[in-house]
This record gives C-alpha cells, structure tokens and sequence, in this order.
C-alpha cells in the first residue's frame, strides 16, 4: 500500500515542516515554555487531591501510590497521540491556506506519503516536547530511567506511533470530507482521555475498563507504567497486542483516507476551505 | 506524431442528480498536438478550470476520456502527473515562510527529480528566471511578478513535456504580464518544445501565443480553429465601436437590423459598445437613434473583428460575463 515510498520525499517534508515552524520564532519559544508549565496544574492538582504525591487509595485501583508520576506518564504519551492526529488531521487544511494543496496533490508523490512525512515532523517535535517532560520527571519527581529500560521505552513507543499514523490518515480523510474538523478532533481527544488510561485508572467504572481494551493507547501505557514505576506488566502480551492493532489500523486508516480522497475528487470538494 | 493530450466525451457534473445541477464540463473533445500551443478561452464559469483539473488528475470525470502522454488520467494518474506541470495565475502556489531554494527543493522531491540532479536543476532555474540574486530572499518579500516567475520554475523543476496553464497573467503588472507572455510563448513552446493548454479570458493573449484555440462557454466548446482562422469566419462582419460616457445594459439593446452581435464592456470610467455588422453605416444611424438620450457619445470607429469579437458572435456570450470559473 506504500509501495514506491520515497526516502527523499519524507527528508523535505520534515525539512520544509521545520522550516516553517522556524519561521515563527514566538511560537517556538511556546514550545519550549509549555512542558515547565504543563506539568504544575497536575502537581497543584494531585496536592488539592490526596493531600502529597501519593495515595493508598489510588494505588488500590492503579498498582501504584505514585499518583502524579501517573499522570505525568499518561500525559507524556498523550502527547503523541494528541499531537500526530491534530498535525495529520490538519495537515492538508493547512496546505489548502498555504495555496499549494493543489500543487502538491497534482504531483507523482501519492497524498499519503505527505501525510507520513507531516507524521515524522510531528513525531520529532513530539519527541523533543517529551524528552523535556521526561527531564522534569527525573529531576522533580525522581522518575527512575536506567539506559536498560530505554529501549523497550522506545519500542512501544514505535509501536504506539505506528497506529497513531494510522489514526492521522482517518483523521486527514475526514478533514477532506467535512472541513472543519476541529470538533471532530477535539471529541476524539476526549473519548480517549475517557477511555484509556491517561488520567485515571479506567479499572474505576467497568465500562471504561471495557472499553479500554480496544484503544491502543492503553496497551502502551500500562506497558510505559510498568517499565518506569516498575509495576508489574506482561511484556510480550502488551507488545503482540500493540502489533496486531498496528497491523489493523494501518490498512484501515488508508483505505478511509483512498475512499475519502477518491470521493472528493468526484464531488469536486478537495480544496475547498 | 500522436496527440499528446486526447479528451474524448467528456463529461463533468457538479451536484450531479440534485437541485442545482451544474453541468461544469458537457461533452467536450479535442485534441492537442505534441509541441503545440492550445488556448482554451471562455468567460468565468465556462468550465475552463473544471477541464484543467480533470486534466490534472484533481478532478474525476463523471463520463469520457482523457489521455495524457498516452496514459489515461483515470487508470495511471501517477504516471500522468510525471509529465505534466501545472501552472495558475495568482500568488498562492507557493510557501511564502521558505526561499525560492527551499520551495524548489522540496518540489523537485515531490516530483521525483533524482537527489544528485537538484542543486543543477534549481540553479538552472532560478538563472532562466533571473531570480538567482532572490535565491535566499523568503518568498513573502518577492513583488507578485517574481513569484509567478518562481512558480514557472516550480512547475519546470522535473522539466515536465506538457504544460497545464490556467490563467497564468492574472494579477500581474502589465511588464510582469508581457514578461510571462513572451516565456510562454519563444522559451517554452518554441525553444524548450513543451505543449501547452493555455487557458484564458484575456483574448489578446490568446491571439498573440495560440496555435489554436478552442471558444470555451457553458461547459461546451463551441469553436476551435486557429485564431487567424476564426477571425476569417467572420470576415465579411465589420465592428462598429462606439465609445461613451454612461451606463448601458446589454438587455436595454432592441434588436436592429445589420446587428450580428454585441458586447458592452466598461473600461476606465467609459462605455463601449462593440457591434458586429454587415453594414456600419446603417447600423451607426439606429444605434445613435437609440442611445442620444441615454449616454453622451465620446468618439465612433469601425475596426476588424477581434478574437474577443468572434467569441462573442459565436457563443453569444461576453468574456466578462460571469462569476467565479467553474
């Protein structure tokens, strides 16, 4: 389905992503601001809760005490999620303002390969917003990191970003289809932060933990959990699980965005605003 | 030699089977030679741009053909895509926040144009369009002239054999409009040997750079010749132009004798009404007759027929009819 994918095509996608992002200076100092800020509400947020940094209570439900380290690796994952379905879901609407959807889509280079491009930027920028993140949580919050645990770290996190891609080829289809899909976008956003283990364990209410079984976000948070607060997790199950829903999502997520692309090449809507 | 670019049939709907259908391309054939250049004129709306888009594979007909190159726009757009390029008038086609450099680099990767070719390609480019000294300058900062230059080198970065151009003057300043003209015409027709779909609502344009050209209106082509040859099927039809001072509808005109066609258009604060007549002298003294108490007459003159003339005495519509282009 991505035959003839051209490494050259990803490098200048990246390229020109970066470059234009470089081009707003002001937003890049809200970069590197937001991680410092983004992590005080939920140190406020746990001290107005439990009182401290730990809970006996929430470690009945979530196998730990350690309740903002919790958090803060449910919303260091959803980082990815969040950030890869706004960029693809976005990203052809942003081309359509730039003047240059047209151009790019009446090249040899099939749409999809644009979006794994804007994917790869977004996974980089993402990558960097979390590497900070992962600094305060060694350096405030005494988060244990040991250079055996970053591999498996990173592999889920690959295997995670591998479905998220999957998801942002929907996500670009529907922005095709409908426009404006930021309502779309945001109900998607929050039925994850309902369903999946971001804020809270889902283990509370047992239609969210049933529910959570089918999103792939909560496969690679139990297992980033287990790996940093050394919480007990099945490894292999965890990363066959991840698998098998990449290696559904994938397909799923292009053949939406083919039909999607194809349907709005009929009815003559591909660039309207 | 076969045509480089065959449309055979075709058919274009919008809100097909639903109130307020429009029928955008409506059973259009023509063919295009390789080398040639090919104008395809109408006012907005005609369907021009609706038929590039098919072209360009952006657009999926409803029914017909089109073979670009030999490969057919439905079956193998990739391969299509590899052989055109296609340039539109307007700014926007461009990433302002990037240099000239920048946009060219990454469009030669879109269109596949081998890694250890580029920096060759792009400074070739930027040399055929003198904008070699802007090569580091961010787009946004260029006048609108260099970056229509910049957007003709986008569209030759993979040095594509055919050309889709869709209105490529529009906006631009009359020298930046001459400018363009002539590279249409002496360095990509007749040096470089691309072929060409022009299309435009600007007449003198298409007379000045066509081959051919095919009259365009309601999504049907109604005419297609050489412009030389268009102009000879009205011959015997002479253009009766009256400049004036007021406002006249084309509605308001009654029909009169020696009358064959009629345009009004407004241009700097004047009227001018431009007849097709077989008799100037008959027709001038009924049209004073009509428009002494209705405008002040500047100045009277009988010239040849135009291109503009010959679309409007063939299609019965004026080029400047209109809303957006279908």
């Amino acid at each position: 389905m991505l035959k003839g994918l051209r490494i050259d095509v990803l490098i200048e996608e990246v390229r020109k992503s970066f470059l234009i992002l470089l081009a707003y200076p002001i937003e890049i100092a809200f970069w590197i601001i937001s991680p410092l800020l983004w992590v005080i509400p939920l140190v406020f947020q746990g001290r107005a809760l439990i009182g401290g940094l730990t809970s006996s209570s929430f470690g009945k439900l979530a196998g730990t005490t350690e309740f903002i380290p919790y958090v803060l690796i449910g919303a260091i994952v959803s980082t990815y999620m969040f950030s890869a379905v706004w960029s693809m879901g976005n990203a052809f609407r942003d081309e359509t303002y730039y003047g240059t959807l047209e151009h790019i889509l009446s090249s040899p280079t099939p749409a999809v390969y644009i979006l794994v491009g804007k994917g790869i930027y977004n996974s980089i920028l993402s990558t960097l917003f979390v590497v900070v993140q992962l600094l305060i949580c060694v350096f405030i919050f005494g988060l244990d990191i040991t250079l055996a645990k970053i591999l498996p770290i990173m592999a889920f996190l690959l295997l995670l970003i591998v479905g998220l891609y999957g998801i942002g080829f929907a996500a670009a289809a529907l922005t095709m289809l409908i426009k404006e899909s930021y309502g779309l976008l945001h109900l998607f956003e929050y039925i994850l932060f309902l369903f999946s283990p971001i804020r809270y364990p889902v283990e509370v209410n047992p239609i969210t933990r049933a529910i959570s079984i089918f999103i792939p976000l909560t496969y690679a948070l139990i297992a980033l959990r287990g790996l940093l607060l050394g919480l007990k997790f099945d490894f292999w199950k965890n990363s066959i699980i991840l698998l098998i829903i990449d290696a559904v999502i994938i397909p799923l997520g292009l053949f939406i965005f083919y039909k999607i692309e194809k349907r709005t090449k009929k009815t003559g809507t591909l660039a309207h605003y | 030699m076969p045509a480089d670019i065959v449309v055979d049939a075709l058919y274009k709907f919008f809100k097909k089977g639903r109130p307020g259908e429009v029928r955008a391309v409506d059973g259009v054939s023509f063919q295009i030679e390789k080398g040639e250049l090919f104008g395809l004129l109408g006012p907005n709306g005609a369907g021009k741009t609706t038929l590039i888009k098919c072209i360009s594979t952006l657009l999926i007909p409803d029914a017909g053909s089109i073979r670009v190159a030999g490969f057919d726009v439905n079956k193998d757009p990739l391969k299509v895509r590899q052989q055109i390029g296609v340039l539109t008038g307007g700014e926007r086609s461009l990433y302002w926040k990037l240099t000239p450099i920048e946009n060219l680099r990454y469009f030669a990767a879109l269109y596949g144009v081998p890694r250890n070719q580029v920096k060759e390609r792009i400074d070739y480019l930027l040399s055929l369009m003198e904008l070699k000294d802007k090569a580091h300058t961010r787009v946004e900062k260029l006048s609108s002239g260099m970056k229509q230059k910049l957007s003709i080198a986008r569209v030759l970065v993979h040095n594509p054999p055919i050309l889709l151009v869709d209105e490529p003057t529009i906006g631009l300043d009359p020298y930046f409009a001459q400018f363009v003209r002539n590279f249409i015409k002496h360095e990509l027709n007749q040096r470089l040997g691309k072929t060409i779909l022009l299309t435009t609502h600007y007449m003198d344009e298409a007379d000045a750079l066509c081959d051919r050209v095919a009259f365009m209106n309601q999504g049907r082509i109604d005419a297609l010749d050489t412009p030389t040859r268009l102009k000879r099927s009205i011959i015997k039809k002479e253009i009766l132009e009256i400049k004036c001072l007021g406002e006249l509808q084309k509605e308001e005109f009654p029909a009169l004798e020696n009358l064959l066609s009629l345009n009004i258009t407004r241009l700097d604060g004047f009227t001018y009404i431009r007849m097709g007549t077989d008799n100037p002298e008959r027709l001038l003294s009924r049209v004073i007759d009509f428009i002494q108490h209705r405008v002040k007459v500047y100045s009277v003159q009988v010239t040849s027929p135009s291109l503009e003339d010959v679309f409007v005495y063939l299609t019965g519509a004026s080029l400047r009819q209109g809303g957006d282009d279908a």
